[in-house]
Parts: C-alpha cells; sequence; structure tokens
C-alpha cells in the first residue's frame, strides 16, 4: 500500500530502492551488521522494526530488511518488498536446535516450515505446504560448504509464541505445546523460529523464491555442570557473523547461478 | 528375528533396493521394470506389484501403492522395514496452471496435505516436503531426456472425482474455493499419493520426490482436451534420475 509521497506503506521503501535479492534478519540491530557485507551499503529507510540497507554483491543490487518478530510484521514486509520489485528473499537469524545434532554455532538451511502460526492462514487453507525456493536452498548448502560452517539442511518450525516454546510448562495449553513439539521433533524437524513459513507461502503466491539460513542455538548455556570454560566457547560459537557468511556466500552463489541461467 | 514377507507388500528385507520407484498403477511396474537391468517379478499381493533389478549395478526396485494415500502409506512403510530409503513417485497428474501443457513433466518440491492419511502421523501444519537432491536429480534427468519439466507443488488429493467433477458434491463450494487457493499458490499438478511419501520421508528420514506426467490440463482453454497417456519420457526421466543419484551417493561414500 502506497503513501501519497510514493513510498509503501510501513517499510517507506519506492520501487527501485532495493535490489531483487533481500536478506531478512529479524531484528532491525542486525542490518548495519549484514550491511557491512556489501560493497557501497548505504541506509533507504528505516520505519518501526522495518530498516533497509542497498548496496552490491559481485556488481549486483541486493538488500537487508528487517522484519521485526513474528510472521505479522514480516508478512507486511514481504508484501512490501515485493512491490518494490524484490524477488529472492533469503531469512537470515538465529533459531533454537531440535535435533540433537543440531549444535551451537552451526547453522541450519530450510527446505520448508511448519505453519505453527497464525498469519499464513490468511493466505492458504492449512494444508498448503511452506517450502523454500530449491534453487534457494541448493545455493545456501553450497555458502555453507564454501564457509567451512556445519550445516543442516531440513525443516525449521515457523511458531507465533517464543515463550510457548522455551517456557510451555507455565502456558495454560502446555499439554497441547509439549505433544505438538515432539511431534515435529519426530518428524524431523531441525530448528525453530518465527518468521520463515510467512516468506515461503507468500512466495508461492506471488512467484518468488524464499529459502532461509539460521544461526543454531543448540546446547543449553545454563545446563548445571556445564564449565566455564565450555560455556565461554559455546557463547563464542553463537556469533552472527558465522550465519551472515554463509547467507552472503550463498548469495554469490544465487547470484552467479542466475547469470548462468539468464546466458 | 525371522525374515517375515511385510504383510500387505509381501516382501522381505533384501528383496528390494534402497532405491525404489512409487507409481500408483500396478498394470505400470512392468513398463518401468523394463528399463532396470536384470528386472524380475519379485511379488504380488492386492495393489503391490514389485520387480528388483539394477541400474549402474546397483539394486532398484519398482512398487505400485494403489490410488490414494492410504495404501501409499502401508507401501512405504514395508518397503522402509525391506531397508529402502529412497522413493521417487512416477505418475500421472492433471496441470493446475495455463502454462503446463499435456504430455509436459511435473518435479515435485512439495505437497498440499488435501488429504486424510497424514493427519495420522503429523499436525497439519507440518509441510510435506520433498528431498533437496532428488529434486535437483530429476530436474537434471529431465535436461537429459528433453523433456519439457516444470518444478513445483502438487496437491495430493482423496477424491478423484472431487476434483474432476466438484459441481456434483454436497460440497462443492468448498471444494471449488479451495482449488482456487491451490492455484493462486501455484501449485501445478494434482495427484493423490505424494503428500504421504513426503510425510513419511520425514517422520522416517528417507529421501523422498516425485516426478509426473501432466496427462491433461483441466486449466488450459482448449476447444477439445488434450490427452497424453504416452508414460515413456516420465518414466525414462525417473530412471535417469536414479542413476544421478546413484553416482552422487557413490561419490559422496568414496569422500568419508
Amino acid at each position: 500500500m502506497k503513501d501519497p509521497d510514493g513510498r509503501q506503506h510501513h517499510i517507506h521503501l519506492r520501487h527501485g530502492d532495493v535490489g531483487r535479492y533481500v536478506l531478512l534478519p529479524g531484528d532491525p540491530g542486525r542490518c548495519e551488521v549484514i550491511a557491512a557485507s556489501f560493497d557501497d551499503a548505504r541506509l533507504v529507510a528505516h520505519h518501526r522494526e522495518f530498516r533497509t540497507y542497498t548496496g552490491t554483491l559481485l556488481g549486483e543490487p541486493v538488500s537487508v530488511t528487517s522484519t521485526g518478530i513474528g510472521c505479522p510484521s514480516t508478512a507486511i514486509a514481504v508484501e512490501e518488498l515485493i512491490a518494490c520489485g524484490a524477488d529472492t528473499f533469503i531469512r537470515v537469524g538465529t533459531s533454537g536446535g531440535m535435533q540433537p545434532e543440531c549444535h551451537t554455532g552451526d547453522v541450519a538451511v530450510l527446505t520448508a516450515a511448519i505453519r505453527d502460526e497464525g498469519t499464513t492462514l490468511h493466505y492458504m487453507p492449512v494444508e498448503f505446504p511452506a517450502i523454500a525456493d530449491p534453487d534457494v536452498v541448493l545455493a545456501l548448502r553450497e555458502g555453507a560448504r564454501r564457509a567451512g560452517i556445519p550445516f543442516h539442511v531440513g525443516i525449521t518450525q515457523s511458531k507465533d509464541s517464543f515463550y510457548g516454546e522455551v517456557e510451555p510448562q507455565r502456558m495454560p495449553v502446555d499439554a497441547r505445546l509439549l505433544q505438538r513439539w515432539k511431534a515435529w521433533v519426530a518428524g524431523g524437524a531441525i530448528c525453530s523460529e518465527m518468521e520463515a513459513s510467512t516468506i515461503f507461502v507468500l512466495s508461492s503466491i506471488y512467484r518468488t523464491r524464499g529459502g532461509g539460513v539460521m544461526l543454531i542455538a543448540g546446547e543449553d548455556m545454563a545446563a548445571p555442570g556445564l564449565t566455564a570454560a565450555e560455556q565461554q566457547r559455546l557463547r563464542g560459537l553463537l556469533d552472527i557473523h558465522r550465519v551472515i557468511r554463509v547467507a552472503i556466500e550463498g548469495l554469490k552463489v544465487l547470484i552467479e547461478h542466475d547469470r548462468a541461467a539468464a546466458r | 528375528m525371522a525374515n517375515e514377507a511385510l504383510h500387505h507388500v509381501q516382501l522381505r528385507r533384501g528383496d528390494v533396493g534402497r532405491y525404489v520407484l512409487l507409481p500408483g498403477d500396478p498394470g505400470r511396474c512392468e513398463l518401468i521394470a523394463a528399463s532396470f537391468d536384470d528386472a524380475r517379478l519379485i511379488a504380488h499381493n492386492r495393489e503391490y506389484r514389485t520387480y528388483t533389478g539394477t541400474l549402474l549395478g546397483e539394486p532398484v526396485s519398482v512398487t505400485s501403492t494403489g490410488i490414494g494415500c492410504p495404501s501409499t502409506a502401508i507401501a512405504v512403510e514395508e518397503l522402509i522395514a525391506c531397508g529402502a530409503d529412497t522413493f521417487i513417485r512416477v505418475g500421472t497428474s492433471g496441470g493446475m496452471q495455463p502454462d503446463l501443457v499435456a504430455g509436459d513433466l511435473a518435479i515435485i518440491t512439495g505437497a498440499i496435505r488435501d488429504e486424510g492419511t497424514t493427519a495420522h502421523y503429523m499436525p497439519a501444519e507440518f509441510p510435506a516436503v520433498a528431498d533437496p537432491d532428488v529434486v535437483a536429480a530429476l530436474r537434471a534427468a529431465a535436461r537429459r531426456t528433453g523433456c519439457v519439466a516444470h518444478c513445483g507443488i502438487a496437491h495430493s488429493k482423496d477424491s478423484f472425482y472431487g476434483q474432476h467433477q466438484p459441481q456434483r458434491m454436497p460440497v462443492a463450494d468448498q471444494l471449488l474455493e479451495r482449488w482456487k487457493a491451490w492455484r493462486m499458490g501455484g501449485a501445478i499438478c494434482s495427484e493423490m499419493e505424494a503428500a504421504a511419501i513426503f510425510v513419511l520421508g520425514s517422520i522416517y528420514r528417507v529421501r523422498t520426490g516425485g516426478v509426473m506426467l501432466i496427462a491433461a490440463n483441466q486449466e488450459r482453454d482448449e476447444p477439445v482436451r488434450t490427452v497424453v497417456h504416452d508414460l515413456h519420457g516420465v518414466i525414462a526421466t525417473a530412471v535417469e534420475a536414479l542413476r544421478i543419484l546413484i553416482d552422487a551417493d557413490r561419490t559422496a561414500r568414496r569422500s568419508i
């Protein structure tokens, strides 16, 4: 939805303000860190939780826009970014590991998302799968290889309640939360976060490409018996730069792939 | 424990390769097995007909699932118990976007769970998603076989006639409204088994994918509906994808 000045109502961007490739962190505070990996990045807009930098990678215009936490604000960001000309979205952020082999500091390359949220029901019946684009998945996996960071490829749980996940026992619907969590783990979900399903469902509807790579918080840093040295090691691994490197390398792979396909 | 035949498919561990093609129709198994080396009929019980042969010297099988997710879930459960870990659905489907022409192929990345079986395994919010390496192998295979291929989401339904003649169903309004949503979501084809294969694949950590012939497309404006029955392209593509996966799996083993 455009304001009279031609800017999209929430993200305050106009057509042409962003590249076709957009990285989507949740936290506006991470946009600058991500944009530092672009060439010639500049702040283009900042309104509410939506902060956008545009620069280039391999000479191609690329952007980073924060979505805020959760699918409601993410759907707004994706809708308005598409209206500005973007067609490829890569979620970058942090997540909780859901399998024993998903260790702190590893990354999760997302193939699809569990629609454990309310926003995508405003678009599609629940049976519709939230699926990442296969070319984006392969590019991000290659990006993880190039960055030399251990990775897992699989399904994420996109949820609406952070505290419902980390402290389910204090919720009135604790039994349901715990039973469903057990099902997601049995189904092989590798991580839990709060925005991917919306990016994927909207990308199917609007024929754009969605994908995501998440830094994993695995081991419980507050676990009893953990030595100070071990705590420090885990804290060191929980470094957002690790997943940013994978996203940037993956984006370069995708830009090269798209150029080859265009030829 | 004795190596007893599984109840429905009547196969024992070792009777099938790790790679299994899954058509719906038992009558198509022999045609598919003709692309294997040294194929032989292993079992046939109910709608489950199985041939095992080799490709590049690797044991591979074809087992029919029958129509629908209920019988498909049984086939996949029992084939996994027999040692299979890679499944490619091969069959026919109806096109859902106007740019799909009868005779084209649909390579499936995920499935709409418009069926009852997978709800016995997983809450509805869980995505039915194919394995990315199987999807990539099928895409590379279609380039080699020269088939026109589209990549995207399949609609897995429980009612054939609910799709083809929705207006005569008591729930016609609901069927038509949902069909419109699936089309707006970009679903490329409609079939009846993929969702079960994909959800069970996630639960049991096995690899799945699917390639479908677009037999006809009700969304195209055609004076006379084009219908294609020739399965050779879709079978050749599925078999070529198995070769690509076998090669890749051997390379991965050597590099460990």
